[in-house]
């Protein structure tokens, strides 16, 4: 561990221990060619699979018998499957965060981390992007969500938050895709160069799209991928605010607040970075990849979640103070039902999970401690993904007319969809790190080279 | 899901499996002799276990299948019964099938064509017009033609009897023994049975019916009873109109059928009378009631409500505050109100009441008195017949006999005296003195006290022979089982409550089979052909001269005009003796060992017979909204001293016969008395109505059928889940049902200007359909519910469902209290329809434009184009959007189906639904309006809510004409819309309830 200096915003360079780049290239290059823990990983990946089929099989039953197999009801029209929505895409907003938004800003410490966050990402809004199809009552029509020109002449209603959802949905997806892609080339092409199979050589050759690394490469190359960011950093901002307004374009109390796109942005991006957090520190600790993550980097991820999980907070305060402000009866009751009735669980867990585990944050020897800062990571998942439950839920069931008033308890197939798309991501992930570099071999070169100029400089003074 | 064959039987003829029969030892078993054989195959000779096991699969036990939930059922019976339905249409030869040529008079596909019959509940009849489309009946609506108040709306009962024509599980072949039998077959035992009648005058025959005022089956029980002079009819009907006799008895001393005349009453004292609850005559009530309160809106009318009850009931909810008070105490409370009231006997020592029985009992007396000619003393059919006889004689004495309340000769044939009631019955069948009874459309098995041990001793009747459109628990343990038709189906006559009679005609063919009730009299009296259609004529003929156009001109009407009972105004006989007043103390009242125990009609299945009808099942209960179950309803007071909540299994004893059942907090019920409802726990009603609830009939006895003393409760441990559509019974302090004072109500107040919106305004309408509902007038009797079930084609979803909270019904009745949970101020209901609102949120959310706002201001749902996100249902503030969880609709039985408004489509799985104000009907006005050159006309469109409603309480039409009906009722000062602050606009506005209590004036 090089990094035990304080922490120096105007030195980049003690980002990364300095090595020579070859090691980098044998170090992520070499574990999808020659992968070190197969036993493990075939474990992994079998025990994931196994999730995923139980997705499989929820989804096809749900196609079977429709949606009425969920604890949903009336009132409480939407249940889990909204939540989970909104939770998984708000776990993938990290990953275009830091490799864009990061990219743009030129922050570099962002080398080491950016392809594995996109990846969450990718697999995060995957496994978002089916909630939306597979709620609909009727899940083979999904494609009139979209404006396609037919001969009813009908479009989509272009009022609805619904529709602005999809499309944010579909292209967020789409970008998220192309941008992982178009960052994977350069090291693709070099898998492909040490590859010694002829599969490994035909695999990672057709993905390069016969990258030779020529000046004119490159060129092209930083301009597409600045501008693929470009595209992404302001998708991120309408997919997280198209979510807020599936909710507050209702007039129920407890989500008819101006206050929600934003909040939702920030709540996005701070479950997002607690999942890289936690990846991070696993992908670290299993593959001994410490001088490529350093404790800078978790230093960094953690400080990062410390904000965004503060601005949240002031986003639950502020919801809670206009509720309460604005006099509005209805409010007033939905907000002290959130405190004190039947799902108050619900509320505390999100309270708890992700603000009050989080002051942690502010002790540098917890930022820097993997193994309490993947905790911290999980605590302000769990507890995100509590808030999404509570913010369907808590409005529902409770609405205006006490006749109409109801409850919500979620079946098993409620839950196997909440299993099943954690398996399913897992599963992704495990083949992500089996076939594909995880960490981006040329731009922690990029970091090296910086560092050995900046060091040459420094002994030549 | 059955798999076919089961799976753990191996199919006969697999080569892996099956054993190949020794070939070798069959021959020789063939060639050992042992006469002629037939074998059929090798299999069945060598009878193998194979051959047996297949057999078994190819004839599977029906039990088989009943183990599967009724859904499955229907889902895997589809086919089959599709077949069997079209089998049972009548004997259909092989024939080709080709279009008329000549098209029959009025029979226009997409037509519909009315006929003018009537329902029956409880042998009365509903006069009702039944709309049919091409041959199928769809629908009922009141006949508004007819003579009697109310007769143009209908209850839920005359709705669902649409249902019941249709159920699936009508019997559908005469049995004998279990077994199908034919109807020559039948014809031969009763030609054997009247040879033996003829020879001892009919000595050990007897007939059960149930209240019959069919004038042609009375014609012929008559001719019966002069064919057979000791043969003799019984009737029974497990609450019927019997007691009331009973105090008519002994007021004028002869049976009299009691009829109010709200419309002239300004003060009624009920005790424990449930004037407007279900039952035969709740739409006459309602009706008169409902005059006289429109009148009060206006001009001043008083029209005020005590009631002194022991278990809410309808009357009491319409009242306010009522007295809540153990049924025994009562006639107490009668004595005292007589003795206020200056009458002959005794009053009851003031000290003898508690001080809030004292304040009602002075209150009611005091506005008595003070109304004289114009107050009604109502006491419940199910009170001692001495105080029947004492109110009746209060009313006579006060004047109101003659001006709120007449008198007239049973209009049904009801247990007149103790011989001809059930209990004489069944002493006989014990003695063995009858030895062939016939059971007219009667269930005694299961509605017979238990201390008659009916079941019992009807097995020592020779001849047993049932007939009634189920085979029920009395059809399983009678000899014969003869299907009857559906009055829906058949000819045959009834009259109404107010006797006006009317003719049933048939609206379609049987459509299982089935026999004429009038058929198989008239085969008793040996006529073996008879029509039923023949002997309806004969009965009327005699009556309006055979001519063939007064004929025609009943059946167009739908009633024989003047045929209501006279009405006349006895005095009574004898002075009314002082009841045997069993005066306890009145502090010790009901706190005495044991608890009282009341046992009343289902509000939905009534005593049972209703038990099929799935529309009824999930009807929730006006008060308590539960479904598909009867409870014990207990006081607060009560369940917290024994420790029990709503849900609690409780076992009641009476008498050392107990029952098990859930309990239910009843606001407002007598703090030691539990309520007991009939009507459940039936083991042979149908797929639908099995097994639901508990036998009520276990504990009631013929000597107390109403009130029992000394019962005891008990908490099991248990609990059972209730499906009720409401939780939460109190506005959590919601203006939601407003109420106002009479002077309020009076002087009109500023529109308040409507909020400002974001939303463009709607193009002015030729048409702007609204709704309003006066909450006024409702009084919560679910006749709405039903009517929009009916015209909708709106699905049963079973009981897991509703308890799930998915219930489909388009138009609720939400109900709400005010005050104590002991005894609340007051109960208040709203009909919820869809809002169709302006500025619609739902419209908002929807991301298919599949629900849409019409031009003329409709929330239109477009199922095609709904793909199911339920985010409009979301965003309604109102709840009153209705989902398809599951395919609902397309699994009901192909017979059920036939039922369904073919103007109104079927909604898939997956798709919203919602009230659509009846936008067939506004369709079909309107191309009637413009096949005339016309704009539609105030009231031309009548919702089915609107057109059940017995009150008038909806008023649907176009606001957009200042003169319309819907327009004036916008005008009054106690308009309101729900939710206004939220702004929505909604065009189903409310009209506030007036608070006209003594006790709102004191305050």
């Amino acid at each position: 561990m090089a990094d035990e200096r304080s922490v120096n915003p105007q030195a980049p360079t003690e980002t990364l221990p300095l090595q020579p780049y070859g090691s980098v290239s044998d170090q992520i290059a070499m574990i999808p060619l020659h992968y070190p823990l197969r036993r493990r990983w075939l474990i992994g990946l079998a025990a994931s699979a196994l999730f995923t089929l139980l997705l499989v099989v929820a989804i096809g039953y749900l196609f079977y018998a429709g949606v009425g197999i969920w604890g949903i009801n009336s009132p409480v029209f939407w249940g889990l499957a909204i939540a989970n929505y909104v939770w998984w895409i708000g776990l993938g907003n990290a990953g275009t965060l830091i490799s864009a938004l990061l990219l743009l800003l030129s922050q570099q410490w962002r080398n080491s981390l950016n392809r594995f966050a996109e990846a969450m990402t990718l697999f995060a809004v995957f496994c978002a992007a089916m909630f939306p199809i597979i709620h609909l009552g009727r899940p083979w029509f999904f494609y009139w969500l979209l404006p396609y020109p037919n001969v009813m002449a009908l479009w989509p209603q272009f009022r609805s938050p619904l529709v602005w959802d999809v499309f944010a949905n579909v292209i967020y997806l789409l970008v998220s895709i192309i941008f992982f892609y178009i960052g994977l080339i350069p090291d693709l092409a070099t898998v492909r160069d040490k590859a010694r199979g002829r599969l490994g050589q035909v695999f990672f050759g057709v993905l390069s799209l016969g990258w030779r690394g020529s000046a004119a490469h490159w060129q092209r190359w930083r301009r597409t991928y600045r501008i693929c960011a470009a595209l992404a950093v302001p998708l991120v901002v309408s997919v997280h605010s198209g979510v807020a307004m599936l909710f507050s374009v209702g007039q129920l109390a407890g989500w008819q607040t101006t206050i929600f796109p934003p909040y939702f942005v920030m709540g996005a991006m701070f479950s997002g970075f607690g999942v890289v957090a936690m990846i991070a520190v696993v992908l670290r600790h299993t593959f001994r990849l410490d001088s490529l993550v350093t404790t800078r980097h978790l230093d960094l991820l953690a400080k990062v979640l410390l904000a965004s999980g503060l601005i949240t907070s002031y986003g639950y305060i502020m919801d809670a103070f206009t509720a309460w402000y604005s006099g509005d009866p209805f409010e007033r009751s939905t907000l002290i039902d959130r405190f004190t009735g039947a799902y108050a669980w619900s509320y505390w867990s999100a309270v708890i999970l992700n603000f009050v585990v989080l002051q942690g944050l502010w002790f540098e020897a917890v930022r820097r401690n993997p193994v309490l800062l993947f905790l911290i990571g999980a605590s302000v998942t769990t507890g995100m993904w509590f808030e999404r439950y509570m913010l369907v839920v808590t409005t529902l069931y409770h609405d205006f007319l006490p006749s109409s008033w109801g409850w919500y308890v979620a079946t098993f197939w409620d839950w196997s969809l909440l299993a099943g798309t954690i398996g399913l991501f897992f599963f992704l992930f495990f083949l992500f790190v089996r076939f594909l570099p995880m960490i981006s071999m040329f731009e922690v070169k990029e970091v090296l080279r910086e560092e050995r100029v900046e060091a040459r400089n420094a002994r030549s003074q | 899901m059955t798999s076919f064959p089961p799976a753990d039987r191996p199919p006969p003829n697999d080569p892996t499996t099956g054993t190949a029969p020794d070939l070798a030892a069959l021959r020789r078993r063939l060639e050992s002799g042992g006469g002629r054989r037939f074998w059929r195959s090798l299999e069945d000779l060598a009878e193998t276990d194979d051959f047996r096991r297949f057999v078994e699969a190819e004839f599977p036990a029906v039990l088989e299948l009943s183990e599967t939930s009724r859904r499955t059922f229907l889902r895997l019976m589809a086919a089959p019964m599709m077949l069997g339905g079209l089998a049972a249409c009548g004997d259909m030869p092989d024939e080709k099938a080709l279009p008329y040529v000549n098209q029959p008079e009025m029979l226009v596909p997409g037509k519909p064509l009315y006929f003018a019959t009537a329902a029956l509940f409880e042998g009365y009849a509903q006069p009702v017009l039944a709309e049919t489309h091409v041959g199928r009946p769809t629908r009922l609506e009141g006949n508004p033609d007819h003579p009697m108040i109310g007769a143009g709306s209908t209850d839920a009962f005359a709705q669902a009897s649409i249902l019941e024509l249709y159920d699936p599980d009508r019997s559908r072949a005469i049995t004998f023994l279990g077994r199908i039998a034919t109807w020559d077959a039948f014809q031969g035992v009763v030609v054997a049975l009247r040879e033996r009648l003829g020879e001892n005058s009919g000595g050990d025959f007897r007939i059960l019916t149930e209240t019959v005022t069919s004038p042609t089956l009375r014609r012929q029980l008559d001719d019966l009873q002069r064919a057979f002079p000791r043969a003799r009819v019984h009737s029974f009907e497990p609450v019927g109109v019997a007691l009331r006799h009973q105090g008519t008895r002994r007021a004028f001393g002869r049976p009299l059928d009691v009829h109010y005349r709200l419309e002239n009453a300004a003060v009624v004292v009920s005790l424990e009378d449930d004037i407007f609850g279900p039952g035969p005559s709740q739409v006459r009530h309602a009706a008169q009631w409902s005059q006289r309160r429109r009148d009060h809106q206006q001009a001043g009318n008083l029209t005020r409500l005590h009631v002194a009850e022991s278990t809410p009931t309808l009357t009491g909810a319409l009242a306010g505050a009522t007295l809540s008070v153990a049924s025994q105490r009562l006639p107490v409370l009668l004595a005292a109100l007589a003795g206020k009231l200056g009458e002959a006997g005794e009053g009851t020592p003031a000290a003898a009441l508690t001080p809030r029985e004292l304040s009602w009992v002075s209150t009611a007396a005091d506005e008595l008195a003070a109304h004289r000619g114009s107050g009604l003393l109502a006491v419940g059919a199910h009170l001692p017949a001495e105080a029947q006889a004492r109110a009746h004689a209060i009313n006579h004495a006060l004047g109101n006999a003659g001006a709120t309340v007449v008198y007239s000769d049973p209009v049904g044939l009801a247990a007149t005296d103790d011989a001809g009631a059930l209990p004489a019955l069944a002493e006989a069948m014990a003695a063995g003195e009858v030895e062939t009874l016939v059971i007219l459309g009667a269930n005694p098995v299961y509605t017979a006290p238990a201390d008659l041990d009916f079941a019992n001793r009807l097995d020592r009747v020779g001849l047993r022979i049932h007939a009634g459109i189920y085979y029920d628990e009395t059809a399983s343990n009678c000899h014969w089982h003869i299907p009857l038709t559906h009055p829906l189906e058949s000819w045959s006559d009834a009259r109404a409550v107010d006797g006006t009679a009317s003719i049933l005609q048939p609206t379609v063919k049987p459509l299982f089979g089935g026999t004429s009730v009038h058929e198989l009299l008239a085969t008793l009296l040996g006529r073996l052909n008879a029509t039923a259609y023949e002997l309806v004529r004969e009965t009327w003929d005699a009556r309006l001269g055979g001519e063939e156009a007064g004929w025609r001109q009943v059946l167009s009407d739908g009633f024989v005009a003047n045929s209501a009972v006279a009405t006349e105004t006895p005095a009574p006989q004898v002075a009314a003796e002082p009841p045997a007043t069993d005066a306890t103390d009145a502090t010790d009242a009901g706190a005495a060992s044991g608890l009282e125990a009341v046992f009343r009609p289902d509000p939905c299945v009534w005593d049972g017979r209703l038990g099929n009808v799935a529309w009824l099942q999930e009807l929730p209960k006006p008060l308590t909204k539960l479904t598909w179950e009867n409870v014990l309803a207990v006081s607060a007071r009560l369940a917290e001293e024994l420790g029990l909540g709503t849900g609690d299994e409780a076992e009641l004893t009476v008498n050392d016969r107990s029952v098990r059942g859930p309990v239910w907090i009843m606001p407002g019920q007598a703090e030691r008395t539990v309520t007991v409802f009939l009507g459940y726990g039936r083991s042979r009603a149908g797929r639908v109505g099995n097994d639901a609830g508990y036998n009520a009939y276990a504990v009631r006895t013929a000597a107390e059928p109403w009130t029992v003393q000394d019962a005891a409760l008990r908490r099991t441990g248990e609990r059972l889940r209730l499906a009720t559509t409401q939780n939460h019974a109190t506005m959590a302090g919601g203006d939601f049902v407003r109420t106002v004072s009479v002077a309020e109500a009076r002087t009109a107040h500023p529109d308040e200007p409507p909020l400002p919106t974001f939303y463009p305004q709607w193009d002015d309408p030729k048409y702007a359909w609204a709704m309003s509902i006066d909450l006024d007038l409702c009084i919560g009797c679910n006749a709405c519910v039903l009517a929009c079930q009916a015209e909708n084609n709106i699905p049963v979803v079973g009981k897991e469902q509703v308890e799930a909270g998915r219930e489909m019904h388009w138009i609720r009745v939400d109900r709400y209290y005010e005050g104590g949970l002991d005894q609340p101020d007051r109960t208040l209901f709203q009909p919820l329809p869809c809002m169709h609102c302006e500025k619609a949120p739902c419209e908002v959310g929807c991301p298919v434009n599949a629900t849409v706002h019409g031009p003329e201001g409709l929330n239109e749902m477009v199922y095609n184009r709904c793909v199911g996100t339920r985010t409009c249902a979301s965003y309604c503030p109102y709840k009153v959007r209705r989902f398809n969880f599951f395919e609902f609709g397309a699994t009901d039985s192909p017979s059920i189906q036939a039922q369904r408004n073919p103007n109104v489509t079927v909604r898939a799985r997956g798709v919203m639904e919602k009230c659509t104000y009846c936008v067939q009907r506004i369709s079909a006005a309107r191309i009637e309006a413009q096949k005339q050159g016309r704009a539609i006309r105030d009231g031309e469109v009548v919702t089915a809510c609107q057109s059940a409603c017995p009150t008038q309480a909806i008023v649907f039409g176009n606001q957009a004409d200042p003169d319309s009906a819907v327009s004036r009722r916008q005008q009054s000062p106690r308009r309101y819309a729900l939710l206004r602050e939220l702004n929505t606009r909604p065009r189903t506005t409310y009209q506030a309830r007036i608070l006209n209590d003594a006790s709102d004036e004191e305050a």
